[in-house]
């Protein structure tokens, strides 16, 4: 069962469970227990499975470890410490894995010193980077406790030599669980923790996790299924013992009179006074394109404070170097910087050092990523967490502004966790089937302990067995594929190939290689940066796009390169990419659509400005300021059409040189809305037979045609029961499944980064995704791989069930629908026509299309011989 | 559809009707293989497509032979890069290699093979079925080569008429954000002689989009903009110039 602990243990009781020395130790470096102690150690100590669920700072590290230490070190004392793995720490950075062995060795050492004596206690860190030296010293001398990641215990898990000491693991921590839940390698890593469990069936699961929501899909997801229903596991909410001091701040009075660079100076004038009234300030951005930028634009403007020769400003992002990010978290230990601007990659809990200020520039878009980040400031339990939101816009306001009341009134959004993942599970049978033969039977019943597999079909679990042992090939090639044999008369299954060992080792991890095109400026080999591939396919010659902030003109490209002019003073012909951009969860969005309806009602009760102002002010903490510019914003929305609530959907048509626009007002996030949008768009394009064009962003969608269309009538037409198969047919065409395809592909290693010592090098002769998943659909159009990517798309990008919910609600008219009419778009409208992210939904076919395009260009070439 | 006087494309392929000659290229036999041997392990379809191919060309073709009371092609030339990679023939290529040339000799008298720059080591496997492996092929003006290296011979520089193949064409179609990229032929000139670009007859790519990307032919280093395009999709579509088509 799965159950809150409600009630802390007393400081006296941990006192009695623990060794005299590393009580001693410990009270030489605490005055006392943390909160998050006093609730975790006692369960783990009592070998219960638990979830600690606490900010950055909180002492979640050591709370996971004390009880650990604590009977290693009773071991040791009685002379009866084995040659053998404990405990298993996982953590998803292998920065944090060096400094959690650090945090270990030292506190040993020092219980060493108090002792007088060795303790024996073996620490060892295992990721991608351990030497082989290292590794087989971990062979003759096992370490007790052993730090490794997702990927490296997968390795660890297919090393026979290294299972002999897997057998009798007592504990298994993984840390920064919010990390690892929402995403593929959290999948990976639950099947790799079955695969532990069935080794060290006594093994007790500890999980280490920031602010994050549900709890308790959280907690199953750690633990698992034992004879289908969850393993037992204690919920450690710990989430709101750090102060926070958060506020949403303006660069402007006025957000909507105001010229972009008057905008743009008061902005980084504002960031400028922060950063200087504080010691050391981390800012969070939400794309690497936008770090770059605020990090140039900062030594422009401010070059003596941060552009000189020792420079006190820094990045830190993905895309830059491991040496570089490791230089730049060094300057922010020794306290060098002044500054550090980030996307995601400082999210995690790797030691800062001190940071007193977070800023976030524009929303954050999620409660959990909004605390998840501001716990970066104030690493200490008992110092408080300072965060400012800095607001670009108006929507971005009235966003954050909600997101600040969510995370003042503790709610916090919920996420989503990818159940069946077909690509993974097809690696991790592999690897299985690396370790040891398995019988089919015991296999299926091992996975579906997985929280993520528990509902795995039958079907499913055969048909990639079929894929793994090549059965969708003729005999005569299936040695070039097949990676695993099945003895149907046996059940056996193992694995297949000389290499098998070294490709699974070599290929193994989730997280995908994306086929970037580099973009260099033309004449030179100097990267500017890099754009989709599918981008590159709609870039014309003398097309303008920004990347990073800039302009460049399209001129050519050669194979995975797009070569570029960087003076170019026209404005942008093609609408920038926005496939980085991270999505509304769709519990803030509802909070900002009740926001919005609570507005209307005061608006349709004719209350005063006052008034309202007032009810702005109490309901979402914010400044007079602020509350004037959400009141004129809404104001205006109310006058001129129509405010969209949580429970009203407005759809707005116009007409734009000659084009209809309709203008779907549906305030759900981008995951909903991306699914809805390619619902509608689909119903209008079929009963058309011609290709829609969409935009779709966290706020709405606008479908775009030649003729009028009835969305409305369109939304009514999508049935919530039918949407799978609508919904299955609408993405078919897409750039997104190819793309997709190709990360499952990789992920089934039916791609392989590394082969027979090559490592494929991205870029050359890179294999279009076409080809791939053309080659594929012919096998069989429900081949399992490409059913993960429609999966993929639809379920972990987009949200089916949340959106099957919302059309129920639509049939049910618990939400309404409603037309409106405008001469030139509504205020709301505006972000969702210019910031949208297009798309168009391809029906007619390649053929028609070509036909109808043929028959135009023909009519042209007439006129043109008419003329002369 | 007539390309050009006495030249008629059929399928990927081309008809030139004074010789009663075929000539097609760029195959790329071996393709997926290439791609099995860098890790990529996607099922192979190359060779059966090539052949449904082929046979879509020689029933378009026939109608053709009947009007010019033929009952058989002279000859087929292959335009090179029959197979796909530099390097060794492996059993599987030298399997397919044949078969594709015991398909070919049912339908011409005589197969003439012009090297590409993908098939250096092509001899062995062509000498097993007798076929001339040859740097071009010319005949009463006609100049028929791969086209990775300008030739410098006389009866190149006096030809009136060129055939290449290398570039592999295909050009983008483009409606608002839907964009669809089709093989063609181009037509064109190069120094005073009229030229034709042939498509490739590998069916698993589609080649480079002329309206964007960089050339590798020599003979396409000039501006080609007033070439004119010819769409394969099953039909054969002219697309006017490619300048119309930017």
């Amino acid at each position: 069962m799965i159950e809150y602990k409600l009630n802390s243990n007393k400081p006296q009781e941990l006192r009695n469970i623990l060794n005299p020395l590393i009580k001693k130790w410990f009270f030489s470096k605490f005055k006392e227990f943390s909160l998050p102690q006093l609730f975790g150690v006692m369960e783990i100590h009592s070998r219960n499975n638990i979830l600690v669920s606490a900010p950055t700072g909180a002492t979640k590290t050591l709370t996971g470890f004390l009880s650990i230490l604590n009977e290693l070190i009773n071991a040791s004392e009685s002379d009866i410490l084995e040659d053998k793995v404990y405990c298993i720490y996982i953590s998803p950075l292998k920065a944090l894995s060096n400094d959690v062995q650090l945090n270990l060795i030292e506190p040993l050492k020092e219980m060493e010193k108090i002792a007088g004596k060795k303790l024996g206690i073996r620490v060892a860190v295992r990721t991608g980077d351990t030497s082989a030296s290292e590794k087989s010293k971990m062979l003759k001398k096992p370490p007790h406790i052993l730090i490794t990641t997702p990927e490296s215990l997968a390795i660890v898990l297919s090393s026979y030599r290294f299972i002999d000491l897997l057998q009798a693991v007592e504990w298994c921590i993984v840390d920064e669980v919010h990390a690892l839940a929402e995403n593929k390698r959290g999948v990976h890593l639950s099947l790799s923790l079955e695969r532990l469990q069935h080794l060290s069936p006594a093994m007790t699961r500890i999980g280490l996790s920031a602010t994050i929501a549900p709890l308790d899909k959280i907690a199953h997801f750690l633990v698992g299924n034992e004879n289908e229903v969850p393993r037992n596991c204690k919920i450690c909410n710990v989430q709101f013992v750090k102060k926070t001091d958060l506020k949403v701040l303006s660069p402007v009075p006025d957000l909507i009179n105001v010229e972009h660079g008057k905008m743009q100076d008061s902005m980084y004038s504002l960031i400028d006074d922060l950063i200087q009234t504080h010691k050391t300030t981390l800012i969070f951005t939400n794309t690497r394109a936008a770090t770059e930028r605020v990090i140039h634009h900062l030594k422009e403007k401010f070059p003596k404070r941060y552009a000189s020769d020792d420079p006190t400003i820094g990045a830190h992002h993905g895309s830059l170097s491991k040496e570089y990010r490791h230089s730049i978290e060094k300057r922010l230990r020794e306290g060098k910087l002044k500054v550090v601007v980030s996307s995601t990659s400082l999210e995690l809990g790797i030691d800062i050092g001190y940071i007193d200020l977070v800023i976030l520039l524009g929303s954050p878009k999620s409660v959990a990523r909004a605390l998840q980040r501001i716990g970066r400031s104030g690493h200490k339990l008992h110092s408080v967490s300072k965060g400012r939101i800095i607001v670009l816009d108006r929507d971005d306001m009235i966003e954050c502004s909600v997101l600040l009341k969510s995370a003042i009134e503790k709610k916090i959004d919920r996420i989503h966790i990818p159940e069946n993942a077909l690509d993974v599970l097809a690696q991790q049978i592999y690897g299985i089937a690396i370790a040891s033969k398995v019988h089919k039977t015991d296999l299926y019943n091992v996975i579906k302990k997985s929280y993520c597999y528990k509902d795995l079909t039958l079907k499913d679990f055969n048909e990639v067995l079929d894929y793994l042992s090549g059965k969708h090939i003729s005999l005569e090639d299936r040695h070039i594929y097949a990676k695993i044999w099945v003895d149907e008369e046996t059940g056996l299954i193992g694995r297949k190939g000389r290499m098998s060992r070294v490709i699974y080792m070599t290929n193994i991890g989730t997280i995908p290689d994306e086929t970037f095109v580099s973009v260099k400026i033309a004449g030179t080999d100097h990267v500017v940066g890099k754009i989709d591939e599918s981008f590159l396919e709609r870039l014309r010659k003398t097309d303008v796009f920004v990347l990073g902030g800039d302009k460049y003109e399209f001129l050519y490209a050669k194979g995975m390169v797009a070569y570029v002019n960087a003076s170019v003073y026209r404005a942008p012909t093609i609408p920038s990419w926005f496939s980085e951009m991270l999505p509304l969860s769709f519990d803030l969005a509802l909070e900002i659509g009740k926001f919005r309806r609570l507005m209307e009602e005061k608006f349709n009760h004719n209350k005063t400005k006052k008034e309202v102002l007032k009810f702005i002010n109490d309901y979402l903490y914010v400044d007079k300021n602020t509350a004037s510019s959400i009141y004129n914003y809404l104001r205006e929305q109310y006058l001129y059409a129509e405010i969209p609530t949580d429970k009203k959907i407005i759809i707005e048509n116009f007409t734009d040189r000659g084009r209809k626009h309709v203008v779907v007002h549906s305030l759900y996030g981008r995951r909903v809305n991306d699914a809805l949008s390619r619902a509608v768009a689909f119903v209008i394009a079929r009963s058309q037979r011609k290709d829609v064009e969409l935009g779709i962003t966290d706020n709405g969608f606008y479908v775009s045609y030649e003729k009028n269309v009835n969305v409305s009538a369109a939304l009514k037409l999508i049935k919530s029961e039918k949407m799978e198969l609508l919904m299955n047919n609408a993405i078919e065409k897409t750039e997104i499944l190819k793309r997709r395809f190709r990360h499952c592909a990789a992920r089934s290693l039916m791609i392989l980064r590394n082969y027979k010592g090559r490592r494929k090098r991205v870029g050359r002769q890179q294999v279009s995704s076409m080809i791939l998943i053309n080659a594929v659909k012919r096998v069989s159009p429900d081949f399992c791989i490409l059913k993960e990517a429609r999966r993929e798309v639809l379920e972990d990008l987009m949200d089916m069930p949340t959106t099957k919910n919302l059309l129920k609600a639509i049939e049910d008219r618990k939400i309404k629908i409603k037309n409106v009419q405008t001469d030139l778009p509504s205020p709301f409208a505006f972000k969702i026509v210019l910031e949208s992210h297009t798309d168009v939904l391809k029906i007619e076919d390649k053929i028609e299309f070509l036909k109808r395009m043929h028959a135009r260009i023909m009519e042209r070439i007439e006129e043109k011989a008419k003329a002369a | 559809m007539q390309i050009i006087k006495d030249l008629n494309i059929v399928n990927l392929a081309l008809y030139i009707k004074s010789l009663n000659s075929l000539v097609l290229g760029d195959v790329h036999i071996g393709y997926e293989e290439e791609l099995n041997k860098r890790g990529v392990l996607i099922p192979r379809h190359h060779f059966k497509d090539v052949l449904a191919s082929l046979n879509h060309t020689f029933y378009l073709l026939e109608p053709l032979l009947k009007k010019s009371k033929k009952k058989k092609l002279s000859n087929i030339i292959i335009n090179g890069d029959l197979k796909h990679e530099f390097g060794l023939i492996s059993n599987q290529e030298w399997r397919e290699i044949l078969k594709f040339f015991d398909i070919l000799s049912k339908h011409c008298e005589k197969i003439i093979l012009v090297k590409g720059n993908h098939d250096p080591i092509i001899g062995p496997v062509a000498k097993k079925r007798n076929i001339k492996v040859v740097d071009d092929y010319s005949k009463d003006g006609i100049f028929i080569c791969h086209g990775h290296q300008i030739p410098t011979t006389d009866v190149f520089k006096k030809s009136k008429l060129l055939i290449i193949g290398n570039e592999h064409p295909a050009v983008s179609i483009k409606e608002g954000p839907r964009s669809e990229t089709f093989k063609c032929f181009l037509k064109g000139t190069f120094k005073n002689k009229d030229m034709i670009v042939m498509p490739s007859f590998n069916p698993i790519t589609i080649g480079t989009d002329v309206l964007k990307e960089q050339f590798i032919s020599p003979f396409l280093n000039q501006d080609i903009n007033s070439f004119e395009v010819f769409v394969i999709a099953g039909n054969v579509y002219y697309f006017g110039k490619v300048k119309d088509l930017k």
